[in-house]
C-alpha cells in the first residue's frame, strides 16, 4: 500500500463484535435447532410445500410471522436487558409464551431458549443470564428462545436491530436445514432461498419495532392446521 | 365521540388510526349505534336460567329457549341484530356470565355481516365469564366482512379451573360470489382474545390481524384455495382436554380438500384450539360441529343433535 492511501474501515462496533454475532447466528450453534422443522415436515406431507419454488414462500411466511410475534418479544426483551429490567424480561417471556398454540411449538420455543441460556452462560458469564436460567429452572418464567437471544446479544453489545437479524436468520436457517433432510433439494437451492428471504429483514424490523407486547399478531390459518397435523402423524423425523 | 370503558380503549388501537373520519350518516358511537347486551345465566332450583338480561338496540335477545333435544336443561339464546348487520361507527359490547354450575348456549340468528364502509370503523368488546363448574357454548355464526369494511373485536374471557367454555369465530373472507374484489377486500379485521383465570392469571392470548393488501394471504400456508377459517377455543380441565384431543381426527388430505382441520393444545394446560380452514362456510361448519360434538360428549356426557334443516 502506498503512503497516504486511505485504510480499510474497521467494522463499526469492532471486529470481535461482528465475529461473535456470526457465532451466535451460526446454524451449528448447539441449541437443538436441528430437531425442529417449524411445520415444514407437515407442509411436505400435505403438499403445501412440494419443491424449491413453494419452499421460498413457506420460509417467507415463517419470517413474516415470527417477526410479528417472537420478534416483538425479542425487541422488548432486548430493551429490558439494556435497562437491567428483569421484570420486563419476564413480561416479554410470558406474553410470548401465552400466545403459542400447539405443544410442539411451545417445546421448540422453550427448549431452545433454555439451551441457549446454558450455552451463553458457559462461554460468556453474565449475572443477568445466571438469574434468568435460575428463573427458568424454578418455573418462574417459560424461558422462550427470543428472550434468551435478547439477553445474550445485549450482553455482547449487539443493538436491537442486530439481535433481530440474528433471530430472523436463525428461523430461516432452521427451516432450510430441515428442508435438506426432508425433501429433494440441494444445498445450492437452499442457499439461494436463504439469500432471497433475508432481503425482507429490514422491512420486517420496521414493521414491528414500535409494537407493544399486546400487539403481537399473526394470520396463517393453514399453517396453524399444519401445527396441529404434526402432533398426530405417526412417522416423523422432526419434533415440530 | 369518546366512549367510556372498554369501547373507549378500543378507539386507541394502532390499526384504527387511519379510520377516524366521521360517517356522513349518524356519527360514530351515537345513540342507536351503541349496542349493548348483558346476559347472565345461573342455576335456580337445579335449572339453568337466564336471570339477567339487559339489551340496547341494535343488539337484541328476547328470552332463553329450551329447545336442544339432547340437552333439554340448556338455555339457548340467539343474539339478534335488528340492524341487519354491523355498520360504520357501530360500537357493541356483549357481556355473558355463566354462574356456578350453570350451563348455556349462545349463538347468533344469522351471519354477522360487516357492511361496506367509507368512513370510521366498527368495534365490539366482549366479556365472557364462566364460573366454577359452569358450561358455556358461545358459537356465533360466521362473520362476513364486506369489502372496504373495518372491524375490531376484543374478547376478554375468564374461566374457572373446572369450568368448560367452547367459544370461537368463523370468518368468511367477504361475499365471495358477489363481487370480484370481495375476497379479503376488507380494510381491516382485527380480532383478539385473552383468557384468564378468576384470580387474573393470564393463560392464553391471541390476536388475528389482517390488513388490506397483505401479500401473505395468497400463500399456500395461509389461505390459498380457501375462503373460510375458524378458530374455536375449548377451555376445559386437562383430563377432558386430553380425551377430546385423542378423539378428534386431524383432517388434512393432500388431494384438493374441501376443508382441513386439527386440534392443538393451548399453553399452560388451558385447553384446546380447533383450527379449521375450508372452501365454503358449510365445509368449515362441519369441522366445527365435529369438534363441538366431541367437546359436549366429553365435558357434559350429552350428544349434539343433528343440525336443524333450515341451516
Amino acid at each position: 500500500m502506498r503512503h497516504g492511501e486511505p485504510r480499510a474501515r474497521l467494522a463499526p462496533h469492532g471486529m470481535a463484535h461482528l465475529a461473535r454475532l456470526l457465532q451466535f447466528s451460526d446454524s451449528t450453534l448447539p441449541i437443538g435447532a436441528f430437531a425442529f422443522s417449524n411445520g415444514l415436515e407437515s407442509a411436505l406431507q400435505t403438499g403445501i410445500v412440494t419443491d424449491a419454488d413453494s419452499l421460498l414462500p413457506f420460509v417467507e411466511l415463517a419470517l413474516h410471522q415470527t417477526a410479528r410475534t417472537d420478534g416483538v418479544a425479542l425487541l422488548h426483551a432486548h430493551r429490558a436487558a439494556l435497562a437491567a429490567d428483569e421484570a420486563g424480561l419476564v413480561a416479554a417471556d410470558r406474553e410470548l409464551f401465552c400466545r403459542r398454540v400447539g405443544e410442539e411449538q411451545q417445546l421448540m420455543l422453550t427448549r431452545m431458549g433454555k439451551k441457549l441460556a446454558e450455552l451463553a452462560l458457559k462461554i460468556s458469564p453474565s449475572p443477568m443470564l445466571t438469574r434468568w436460567l435460575a428463573q427458568i429452572r424454578s418455573n418462574e418464567t417459560p424461558g422462550c428462545l427470543p428472550v434468551a437471544q435478547a439477553i445474550t446479544l445485549a450482553h455482547l453489545g449487539a443493538d436491537e436491530s442486530e439481535a433481530f437479524v440474528v433471530h430472523q436468520y436463525g428461523i430461516a436457517s432452521m427451516i432450510l436445514s430441515a428442508a435438506l433432510r426432508l425433501m429433494r433439494i440441494d444445498h445450492l437451492e437452499t442457499q439461494r432461498i436463504l439469500f432471497t428471504a433475508q432481503g425482507r429483514v429490514q422491512d420486517d424490523y420496521l414493521a414491528v419495532r414500535d409494537l407493544a407486547l399486546e400487539e403481537m399478531a399473526s394470520f396463517a390459518p393453514v399453517f396453524d392446521v399444519l401445527v396441529a397435523h404434526h402432533t398426530t402423524v405417526h412417522v416423523r423425523l422432526f419434533m415440530n | 365521540m369518546t366512549l367510556h370503558g372498554p369501547l373507549g380503549l378500543l378507539d386507541t388501537a394502532r390499526e384504527l388510526r387511519g379510520f377516524q373520519t366521521e360517517p356522513a350518516q349518524m356519527r360514530a358511537g351515537a345513540p342507536g349505534k351503541v349496542g349493548r347486551l348483558r346476559l347472565g345465566f345461573s342455576l335456580r332450583d337445579g335449572v339453568s336460567v337466564l336471570h339477567d338480561l339487559y339489551r340496547v338496540a341494535p343488539l337484541l335477545v328476547q328470552q332463553a329457549l329450551y329447545w336442544d333435544e339432547a340437552m333439554p336443561d340448556l338455555p339457548v339464546c340467539p343474539i339478534i341484530s335488528v340492524g341487519g348487520g354491523i355498520l360504520q361507527g357501530d360500537r357493541y359490547t356483549i357481556d355473558i356470565t355463566v354462574g356456578e354450575g350453570a350451563c348455556a348456549h349462545v349463538s347468533t340468528q344469522g351471519a354477522n355481516r360487516i357492511h361496506c364502509m367509507d368512513a370510521n370503523y366498527a368495534a365490539q368488546h366482549q366479556n365472557v365469564t364462566v364460573e366454577a363448574g359452569g358450561y358455556l357454548e358461545y358459537l356465533p355464526d360466521v362473520t362476513i366482512p364486506y369489502r372496504g369494511s373495518r372491524f375490531l373485536s376484543r374478547t376478554e374471557i375468564v374461566v374457572a379451573e373446572d369450568a368448560t367454555l367452547l367459544y370461537g369465530e368463523m370468518v368468511l373472507a367477504g361475499r365471495k360470489h358477489h363481487h370480484a374484489e370481495e375476497r379479503f377486500g376488507f380494510d381491516l379485521l382485527s380480532m383478539d382474545v385473552t383468557l384468564r383465570r378468576p384470580g387474573g392469571r393470564k393463560l392464553f392470548a391471541e390476536k388475528i390481524l389482517i390488513e388490506r393488501g397483505d401479500p401473505t394471504i395468497a400463500f399456500a400456508a395461509v389461505m390459498r384455495g380457501f375462503d373460510v377459517f375458524a378458530n374455536i377455543l375449548c377451555v376445559t380441565p386437562p383430563g377432558t382436554a386430553a380425551r377430546i384431543k385423542e378423539r378428534f381426527e386431524t383432517n388434512f388430505s393432500s388431494d384438493a380438500p374441501r376443508a382441513v382441520s386439527g386440534v392443538s393444545r393451548l399453553p399452560d394446560a388451558a385447553g384446546l384450539m380447533l383450527r379449521a380452514v375450508g372452501v365454503e362456510t358449510y365445509d368449515v361448519r362441519n369441522e366445527v360441529r365435529r369438534f363441538w360434538r366431541i367437546v359436549r360428549e366429553e365435558a357434559r356426557g350429552r350428544p349434539l343433535p343433528a343440525e336443524p334443516y333450515w341451516r
